[in-house]
């Protein structure tokens, strides 16, 4: 039962039903905008009218009661609408009456009803469009906007709204929604300088293009100009100081740019460059853009332009699917193994087929999420690290193959992911393999950077050479000599983004922006020859030839001063970003006169030892060799310097002591001496008091030759030092 | 799409000249012109006609008068003025020009079909050697 209205059409008053109305109503004002530019637009509008009017008159006459919904459409289809008039001119085909009126009516039963204006309807779930349940694109089209921004939203926001997709996939009911959406994200092929992204989310946007384009370009531009920037004003140092945007929103946005140009489609024709501006795609606006693109094209460098980036963008498809058919490759053959064992006739030949494809998915996902992890910690670490690039790289060459590494071997499987997903997202299908070729290209030109650039890295290192220097710090007249560390110096605050504090765990100490603090110091006591504390240093240092390691070790700076009967190390040394980070190494070498003591203070266990192995060709040393006498000692523990190399006072007997004799106690815990070889293990015997400190300072690389002590046999404690304590180097290593 | 587009596109041709060519032979209004070339088997919509009546009238090829109805609105018929007129035999100049040139080529491949299937754009092609 529907309402009838009646309606003075053209002089006449007609019945019709009020739907039948609102159809009619709707054909008309299309026909108006169709005609909008139309010279003799109302002549024109009227003539079709008085049209519509003489065919409702005939209807009526006919003996209907009025007019209904589908005399209108009826009528319509005949006249046309305005999208059948400027696409086709005429008809859809040049044959028969019927197919005309098939597909007028065809487009008529499109949403149920024809000229139904975009509302926003119900929430329903996408039927037609749909990747996995049609959730994004449902509420695309409830929202008015492009599926393709939903989706990325959802897969953005992955981890918040993973349940919200859940739950609208069970409550949100799917049904075949007309598709309202009249706004997709393309690429505009006119507004572009270089790929037209941001053309087209201006477009999108309803924004001037000039706005997009500052927000991607502006953070690299400054990041650009603020690395220079940087060296002058390093104490900008500010918590939220520019450096975020700089460096990692615009490594982001420059990352973002690129996938959203190889991803979204440009708009071509006149419909998609209109469903980039989300106007309606009828007959006026397409003339309308067909008039503009007509203007545009004209300009032959844009047409010039196109051609190479599609080449290139065609390339680059290729590229990429030779990526992906490369792993697809890999998953036919262990199809194909998997088929072989499986024609062998076992089912447990097919399940090891089966076994072996998802072997090989597992692992190259795995490496793929191995390279994405490894790309973000660097891109996030890189912003910690990053002034640490010019300690270790020098050179233009050096810096260059570091930043190829960076963004082809790290960047290119990551871009290719994303590019992946964005695609399956889209819906976009490759028809070119191209990107797959580029992206494994540019890959492998990554991994060649990279390998070239650990080589010329490690020649850097390849030889190690150390200066020995005598301090003169004296005269020490004490008895008992007190080697701390020197914490009233300069302290060296930095906390940066990440509140990285800087402290144990780091092997060095410190960081400004031109000079890097290290800890590599290592404190040994020996004997001394004479009845004098004497204090050396070793400064060591890698190079890439004898001469220039022996350089870099030369220009260490590392002073201990004496204070009382305290000598204060540095709390670490400075190396400058010209002399770079070449594994510079401080030993200092404290000879204690036979009778007199030492002790270490515990701050000196927190000195590190970071040491560079380079195995392939060993490594020069051209250090003094008396290194007969050395141990290492624990810190927070007073020694006394015996003819036998430094003794634990409480090891001692303490009687004997005050008679200048070094007699063990009976019952102490040392070093097991019966054993007598060259390396010994200090075994912690459960209930021991005092020693059990927090760290030992270890020796790692030496190896020196025992030098002339016999050792004993071991029998036993006997009254002078004819105790077989180890003679050489002590390999402790400690828990 | 292509096809279609290069379709409509010879179609949108010579529509003005077949419309000319109707009312050539007597007034017509619109209806009636649309019936006569669905007989012809040339389809229109009637929505493509009326402006191009519109802009023909507009450019003083036709001139119309008003015909009352008793079956509905007053109805206008169309008839061809005499700036219409030649307009409307260049334009058969130009057809027969094209319909020559088209039917030796086509005719090259044996078949002499009315329809066309090189483009419409009115150039000549270079022949085939």
């Amino acid at each position: 039962m529907k309402k009838v209205i009646n309606i003075n059409f053209q002089g006449r008053v007609i019945p019709i039903e009020e739907t039948a109305y609102d159809i009619l109503k709707e054909y008309i004002e299309s026909l108006r905008r169709y005609f909008a530019n139309e010279e003799g637009r109302e002549e024109i509008i009227n003539d079709i009218e008085s049209r519509i009017g003489e065919l409702f008159a005939e209807r009526l006459k006919k003996g209907s009661t009025c007019i209904t919904d589908a005399d209108v459409n009826n009528v319509i289809a005949g006249m046309g609408r305005p999208e059948e008039l400027e696409a086709e001119g005429a008809e859809t085909t040049g044959t028969t009456g019927q197919q005309q009126t098939t597909s007028g009516s065809q487009s008529a039963s499109g949403g149920g009803g024809t000229y139904t204006p975009p509302g926003r309807g119900r929430l329903y779930r996408n039927a037609d469009d749909k990747i996995i349940g049609g959730v994004a694109s449902g509420l695309a089209n409830y929202l008015g906007i492009d599926p393709v921004i939903m989706r990325i939203v959802f897969v953005l926001l992955f981890g918040a709204l993973f349940w919200v997709y859940i739950l609208l996939w069970i409550i949100v009911p799917s049904q075949s929604v007309q598709s309202n959406v009249t706004k997709r994200l393309y690429r505009s092929a006119d507004d572009k300088v270089i790929g037209g992204v941001c053309g087209g989310l201006a477009a999108y946007f309803n924004i001037s293009s000039w706005v997009p384009r500052l927000i991607f370009a502006l953070p690299l531009v400054i990041g650009l100009l603020s690395g220079p920037l940087n060296w002058w004003w390093h104490d900008w140092d500010i918590f939220w100081g520019p450096k975020i945007i700089t460096s990692s929103l615009g490594s982001t946005l420059f990352f973002v740019y690129i996938i959203l140009w190889i991803a979204v489609p440009v708009a071509h024709t006149s419909a998609e460059k209109l469903e980039m501006r989300g106007e309606r795609v009828d007959v006026n606006s397409i003339r309308n853009t067909v008039k503009e693109d007509l203007e545009s094209f004209k300009s032959k460098a844009q047409n010039w332009g196109n051609e190479v980036r599609q080449t290139a963008q065609q390339f680059g498809e290729r590229a990429r699917d030779w990526g992906r058919s490369a792993s697809a490759q890999t998953k036919t053959y262990a199809d194909d193994a998997g088929a072989a064992v499986r024609r062998g006739g076992s089912g447990l030949g097919h399940a090891i087929g089966v076994l072996f494809k998802a072997f090989f998915l597992f692992i190259g996902s795995m490496i793929a999420l191995a390279l994405f992890a490894a790309f973000i910690g660097i891109l996030f670490g890189g912003y910690a690290f990053f002034p640490l690039k010019d300690f270790l790289l020098e050179g233009t060459w050096q810096n260059t193959l570091a930043w190829l590494t960076l963004f082809l071997f790290f960047g290119i499987p990551l871009l290719g992911l994303i590019t992946w997903l964005v695609r399956r997202i889209i819906g976009v299908q490759s028809r070119n393999h191209y990107l797959g070729f580029v992206f494994g290209g540019l890959w492998m030109i990554g991994l060649f950077s990279l390998i070239f650039l650990v080589g010329t890295l490690g020649k850097e290192f390849k030889t190690r050479s150390a200066v020995n220097e005598e301090l003169n710090i004296g005269p020490i007249n004490t008895n008992r000599l007190l080697v701390d560390v020197n914490n009233t110096g300069t302290e060296y605050y930095g906390s940066d983004w990440f509140g990285l504090d800087w402290d144990d765990d780091w092997p060095f100490y410190g960081i400004s922006h031109d000079t890097l603090m290290l800890t590599s110091v290592r404190v040994e006591v020996l004997k001394s020859d004479d009845n004098n504390y004497h204090v050396s240093t070793v400064k060591y240092s890698r190079g890439s030839n004898p001469q220039q390691a022996r350089n870099t070790a030369q220009k260490i700076q590392f002073n201990p001063v004496l204070k009382d009967s305290a000598l204060l190390l540095p709390r670490a040394f400075a190396i400058s970003r010209d002399d770079k980070f070449r594994n510079q190494q401080v030993r200092v070498r404290i000879e204690v006169p036979v009778g007199k003591r030492i002790m270490l203070d515990r701050s000196i266990s927190r000195y590190d030892w970071f040491d560079i192995r380079y195995n392939r060709r060993g490594f020069d040393i051209d250090v003094d060799d008396r290194w007969e006498y050395w141990h290492s000692l624990r810190t927070g523990v007073e020694y006394i310097m015996t003819p036998d190399g430094p003794k634990k006072v409480t090891d001692l007997d303490p009687q004997e002591l005050g008679r200048g004799n070094y007699v063990p106690l009976k019952d102490r815990e040392s070093t097991d001496t019966r054993r007598g070889d060259t390396a010994t293990r200090y075994r912690y015997r459960p209930g021991r008091t005092q020693e059990s400190d927090d760290s030992v300072i270890s020796n790692t690389s030496y190896n020196s030759e025992a030098a002339g002590e016999p050792e004993s046999s071991g029998s036993g404690a006997s009254d002078y030092a004819e105790v077989s304590s180890p003679m050489t180097t002590l390999l402790r290593l400690f828990q | 799409m292509n096809i279609e587009n290069t379709q409509s596109q010879m179609r949108k041709g010579i529509l003005e000249f077949c419309i000319l060519s109707i009312i050539r032979r007597g007034e017509a209004y619109p209806s009636d012109i649309v019936e006569e070339m669905r007989g012809a088997n040339l389809q229109i919509l009637e929505g493509t006609l009326y402006p191009l009546l519109t802009r023909l009238k507009n450019a003083d090829m036709l001139t119309y008068r008003w015909v009352e109805s008793n079956s509905g609105p007053p109805r206008k018929y169309f008839s061809l003025t005499p700036k219409g007129e030649q307009f409307y035999k260049e334009l058969e100049a130009t057809w027969n020009e094209l319909a020559n040139a088209v039917n030796t080529l086509t005719s090259k491949q044996g078949s002499l079909t009315g329809s066309m299937t090189n483009g419409a754009s009115g150039e000549s092609e270079p022949q085939p050697k």
